[in-house]
């Protein structure tokens, strides 16, 4: 049978995104707030910044710059997650080596594949570094073995213990998105493929794989590109095998030695901390 | 009747047969659609796939499912619509024909039981016939044949359950009454057969037998173990000190007995009713015993523990009896003289007996607590004069002195030695240079007995110069040959004149310091302070509740003693030491008290001191006096208390002295550096800043340098003015001996004297500083400002050491501690960090915590609010239910559009049809008119 009406107006794919629509209707109900906030405090902000004009006169002292927007940011892009719900029994769970190895291999799978452990360093490692608290951690994509991105946030707390961890991942394959404790802020959310759609214009793309021929030193890469241009790192949190994307623009290998995915994002931090003089 | 009956049944069952073989032809015709559609063969895509999912609709594809509903329709709303337009329709009444799910196998069996039932129902009312009466019991038999068929080949029956059951239910439903109860309920019933009863039968004794046996090995168990438990009863003490030992011997020979013949006895209990005249005989003597430990008492009583209020009741009692005994052999002894030796002797070991032999701490204290308590005084003036021995020693033992004193500040055990030292040294110092010859004799007697005691020390202060060993050593055998001294002559003493110095055992507190004097007047040391034990422990304040009062008062008239002692002018320095022990006990009984009188006298001190201070010519410095009630309390009251009533203001009052009180000759440096050194130790442990002190030491150094230097440090200049200080310090000839000091030796002496303004005096006083200032330094060394404090003190001090006559000695003493102030700034200025404009810390971003349910289940609403969530559930389900049902409607009111379009399609064609035929019919009509009646219509003319 056919489709009786058609559906009046637009159709729903074409709006676009509409996934942050209430938070833009927050923003638009606070603004006037803030105006007023801003009116308050006006003159409060007069006296600052003569005292940064005075600041600025006096000799030798360096003066911090203030805005930190223009700065350039980096971004990650974590390829292969294995992050994969089942239902096992009644319950559903996230797919681990450890526990369901029994239930991957009825269902013919690896189970040495299944190691979201290594996607949870991973996430770790880079929502804790230096270039994330300072804010320069522009955001996080997570690319799933299955193929679902989701986008991360850089200012969530992920979950430091594994079971926890497990529970948000459940929730967010499901649901497809979590919000914050006590506020509808999205933290986490799926997002459609693919990702290339959300990366900045001025950004390097730079992969890592241990089987690629450049090796470098990473800190002499990082301090090699040009100042003003995006970073995206894109670092593979699979057990086994290597990531391949067309997107990616340079393939490096950082270390003679094959590293887990929670190191080399340290390294990588660590270098692009101190080409920026995070401390 | 019957036979056709039968002969129908059968028929019909072979009808049923024939409609069973056709039965699952339309079952088959349901599972194989006869053609595959394409469309009904795309299944639905899932997003995302879960492994171990199983959803609902699975299996359903959504062109199967269209079609599907097409059919329902065509059944339901098309049949209505065409029955819309009649007035009458057929209804179908036959049995099982309008349930969908029913074969035609079971049709033919309802249809034919209906028509049993019928026909039973029409023989209820119908006079018996014979004939019918055979037809009932072929019936009944036919019934039989089918329940006894049953149980031999059970598979069938398993097979054919699912369809009797079903047309059990078909009947219920029907609502026939069946009057009989069913085939399968007579079966359970009858089922069990003899047989089985007897099983059953067979088992439950088995099992009673079972339990019996266990029973009887559990009762045995336990009879094994109470022996066993009564054995190690008998050996233990409980019961030993309960019983009377001969019944004790009884139950051990009993018990041995019972251990021997145990396993007669295992065997005895097992089967007790066929022994049982064996049996009553062996226990008889156990039986006995247990009658007549039943009988005993069962425990003593033993005496209440006491409170400390009955303690002292009974100490204060037991004083009062001695005292009366005292009495009475003192009305008996006025008769023979000679006895009263002896009575003497024996009071004397009264004295000390109880000491060793009650139990309270009060006795076992008193001699080592006045050592443990006067530590400070007593350390200070020894470091002063091992610092001195150390000057004298080689440079080795210097350092090694230094340790030591180091060590002793730290520990407790060094401390308490270190005061025992400093105590007897005290006590010793006038007659010190006399004796010493003759002591020397006593030191070889005593050597074992010294090197016990002083094992302690040897450990706390770890490798002493030998030579400062030698001289402790020395000092200690002085004491002790002192004390056997003092002994003999005490016995000697007391000889003389006994009735004088003899103390009443209960002695009334005293309410003014005349009455104290008076009653002690003429006493020994040693008796004054046991008189001011019977004193308070005859007046203890747990006792009664009035005597808190009286020992308040007592409190205030022993401060007064301990002060008027201090300022008398031959100075009982070791009465004094041993008054500080009850003060300090009856400090803590009564601290407020205590507290109180203090305050009292340091408010009286300050008015003093500003007097003093109005008239130029006097020496405003403390009297002995002063200097040693501070240090009284700074021993009684907690030091290191922020902030305390007494020694805040005691603290303060020493500084005030250090600031304002000129100095004028030598003896006021001694006093001055006794106080700093005072302060250095109240303000050990809670690290307080005393500016005083410290400016106070750094003008003394500056005394020792020459006029021309001094100046160049104008900082201090002021304060140099204030204290009108001369280069009282400076060395002056090169030949300096550094000898050891003594406070109180200083005190004595009169304040013009030469020793004052000789060069051994100078370095003297400065090596103490030196030592004082080194406690500073190390006290403030974590004081942040540290630098800037001990820098300028560091630099006076290398001055100091470039001066012309400076001891080698000393000059070390002032390298090292400048050595030390400098390496301690350096640390600090490592540390330090340049100042920082706005030093602020970059704020990381905030961050935020993510929600989530420990188990999510998708679907499921987490909402806190349990009856929003079922609100939100109940509309969730009305919308769908809605949209589900709009859903429906649209899809019918398609449906029956489509079919009326059908239909008028149906009828337009028809017209189509009818008018073309008559349209057909009118142009052949014209066509025969115009061609001239040629053609079909030939033959009709108009």
């Amino acid at each position: 049978m056919v489709r009786a009406y058609k559906v009046k107006g637009e159709k729903r794919k074409k709006k676009g995104e509409n996934y942050d629509k209430e938070e833009i209707e927050e923003q638009l109900e606070e603004e006037p707030k803030v105006s007023e906030k801003r009116a308050k405090m006006e003159h409060t902000a007069a006296d600052t910044e003569a005292a940064e004009r005075v600041v600025d006169l006096l000799a030798g002292i360096p003066v911090v710059a203030t805005d930190q927007t223009s700065k350039p940011g980096v971004i990650f892009i974590i390829e292969r997650a294995s992050l994969e719900i089942a239902k096992i029994g009644k319950t559903y769970q996230l797919l681990n080596s450890d526990e369901h190895s029994n239930f991957l291999k009825k269902n013919g799978r690896n189970p040495s594949d299944y190691r979201p452990d290594i996607a949870h360093q991973a996430m770790l490692s880079i929502l804790d570094s230096r270039v994330n608290k300072a804010g320069r951690l522009k955001a996080l994509y997570v690319k799933t073995e299955k193929g679902v991105l989701f986008e991360v946030k850089p200012h969530v707390r992920i979950p430091r213990t594994f079971k926890r961890f497990a529970g948000i991942m459940l929730q967010l394959l499901q649901k497809l998105s979590i919000t914050a404790v006590g506020k509808r802020e999205k933290l986490l959310r799926v997002i459609k493929n693919p990702v290339t759609q959300y990366l900045p214009i001025d950004c390097r793309k730079i992969g890592f794989s241990h089987s690629s021929e450049k090796l470098v030193d990473i800190q002499d890469y990082v301090n090699g590109v040009n100042n003003d241009t995006n970073l995206v790192f894109v670092v593979g949190a699979m057990a086994h095998g290597k990531i391949d994307k067309d997107y990616v623009e340079d393939y490096l290998s950082v270390s003679d030695y094959p590293l887990s995915a929670a190191y080399c994002i340290s390294m990588i931090t660590n270098a692009v901390e101190r080409k920026w003089k995070i401390l | 009747m019957a036979k056709t009956s039968k002969t129908e049944s059968s028929s019909k069952k072979k009808k049923m047969k024939k409609s069973s073989k056709t039965g699952p032809k339309s079952k088959d015709m349901k599972l194989k659609p006869p053609k595959e559609n394409p469309f009904e063969a795309i299944w639905s895509r899932r997003k995302f796939d879960i492994l171990g999912k199983k959803r609902k609709g699975e299996q359903r594809r959504i062109g199967e499912a269209r079609s599907s509903a097409i059919e329902k329709r065509k059944k339901t709303l098309l049949k209505e619509y065409e029955q819309s337009g009649k007035s009458s329709m057929f209804v179908d009444k036959r049995i099982g024909e309008n349930d969908e799910g029913l074969g035609e196998f079971d049709k033919a069996i309802m249809r034919s039981q209906r028509e049993r039932q019928m026909k039973l129902k029409k023989n209820k009312y119908s006079l018996s016939d014979e004939d019918e009466e055979d037809f009932d019991f072929g019936v009944s038999l036919g019934r039989d044949d089918f329940d006894e068929e049953v149980p031999f080949d059970e598979d069938e029956e398993d097979y054919a359950r699912d369809d009797k059951s079903a047309i059990l239910g078909q009947l219920n439903s029907h609502g026939s009454q069946n009057a009989q109860p069913g085939p399968v309920e007579a079966e359970e019933n009858r089922k069990k057969s003899k047989k089985e009863v007897m099983e059953e039968i067979i088992q439950k004794s088995k099992f009673f037998k079972a339990q019996k046996a266990k029973d009887r090995e559990e009762n045995d168990e336990l009879t094994e173990q109470l022996d066993k438990d009564f054995t190690s009863l008998v050996n233990s003490k409980a019961l030993l000190s309960l019983t009377q030992p001969d019944k004790i011997n009884a139950l051990k020979a009993l018990v041995n007995k019972n251990i021997s013949v145990d396993n007669v006895k295992k065997d005895e209990v097992a089967d007790a009713p066929r022994k049982g005249s064996i049996g009553k005989e062996k226990p008889d003597t156990y039986e006995m015993l247990v009658s007549e430990m039943a009988m005993d008492i069962r425990a003593r009583p033993s005496n209440r523990t006491k409170t400390p209020e009955e303690i002292a009741q009974e100490e204060k009692e037991r004083l009062e009896l001695l005292e009366k005994e005292r009495q009475n052999r003192m009305a008996a002894v006025d008769d023979e003289s000679d006895e009263d030796g002896n009575a003497s002797d024996d009071d004397s070991k009264l004295v000390r007996d109880p000491r060793t032999l009650s139990g309270d701490d009060l006795g076992d204290d008193l001699e080592e607590a006045p050592r443990n308590k006067l530590g400070w005084i007593g350390e200070i003036l020894r470091r002063k004069e091992s610092e001195l021995e150390s000057e004298d020693a080689a440079s080795t033992g210097d350092s090694d002195s230094e340790e030591d004193d180091g060590e002793d500040e730290g520990s407790d055990d060094g401390e308490e030695e270190g005061s025992g030292n400093g105590d007897d040294e005290g006590s010793d110092e006038d007659e010190e240079e006399g004796k010493t010859q003759t002591i020397k004799d006593w030191e070889q007697s005593d050597d074992d007995l010294i090197d016990t005691e002083e094992e302690d020390d040897e450990e706390g202060s770890g490798d002493d110069a030998k030579k400062v060993m030698k001289i402790k050593d020395l000092k200690e055998v002085d004491v002790k040959g002192k004390e056997v001294g003092t002994v003999q002559t005490k016995k000697e003493k007391t000889t003389l004149e006994h009735p004088q110095s003899e103390l009443p055992y209960t002695i009334e507190a005293p309410k003014t310091l005349e009455e104290f004097t008076s009653l002690i007047d003429n006493c020994s040391d040693d008796q004054i302070i046991e008189a001011i034990r019977r004193i308070r422990t005859f007046n203890a304040i747990t006792v009664a509740a009035e005597n808190k009062k009286k020992m308040q008062v007592f409190y205030g008239v022993l401060l007064q003693y301990f002060a008027v002692l201090a300022n008398k002018k031959p100075l009982n320095f070791k009465l004094l030491n041993l008054l500080v022990k009850p003060l300090m006990e009856m400090s803590a009984a009564t601290p407020y008290f205590a507290a109180i009188c203090a305050r009292q006298r340091l408010q009286r001190m300050r008015t003093q001191f500003c007097e003093d201070l109005k008239h130029t010519g006097k020496s405003s410095w403390p009297s002995l006096k002063t200097v040693f009630l501070l240090r009284l309390w700074s021993m009684i009251f907690p030091c290191s208390d922020f902030r305390h009533c007494v020694m805040t203001p005691a603290i303060l009052l020493m500084c005030e002295y250090l600031m304002r009180c000129p100095i004028i000759c030598g003896r006021d440096i001694a006093i001055a550096s006794f106080l700093c050194s005072l302060l250095l130790s109240v303000t050990k442990q809670s690290q307080k800043f005393c500016p005083e002190a410290i400016v106070f030491l750094q003008t003394l150094l500056m005394a020792a340098l020459d006029r021309e230097q001094r100046f160049e440090n104008l900082q201090l200049n002021n304060l140099m003015e204030i204290k009108e200080l001369g280069p009282l310090l400076c060395i002056r000839s090169s030949n300096v001996e550094m000898g050891s000091l003594d406070f109180l030796e200083l005190m004595d002496l009169p304040e013009d004297s030469q020793y004052f303004d000789s060069d051994n005096y100078r370095a003297s006083i400065l090596v103490t500083v030196l030592e004082t200032l080194q406690g500073f330094v190390n006290v403030y060394k974590d004081l942040i400002s540290f630098p800037e404090i001990f820098m300028p003190i560091s630099k006076l001090l290398c001055k100091l050491s470039r001066e012309n006559h400076i001891p080698g000695a000393l000059r070390e003493k002032i390298k090292d501690v400048s050595q030390l102030i400098d390496t301690k700034a350096q640390e600090h200025h490592m540390l330090r960090q340049p100042l920082k404009m706005r030093k602020k810390k970059p704020v990381p971003i905030r961050m935020l915590n993510p929600k989530f349910e420990e188990n999510y289940v998708k679907g499921r609403d987490y909402d806190p609010d349990r009856e929003r969530a079922e609100k939100k559930k109940l509309k969730k389900r009305i919308k769908e239910e809605a949209k589900g049902a709009a859903r429906e409607l649209r899809k019918d009111k398609d449906f029956l559009a489509k079919a009326k379009e059908r239909e008028k399609a149906l009828l337009a064609e028809e017209k189509a049809e009818k008018y073309g035929k008559a349209l057909a019919f009118l142009q052949e009509q014209e066509h025969a008119f115009k061609s001239g009646q040629l053609g079909k219509g030939r033959k009709r003319r108009r």
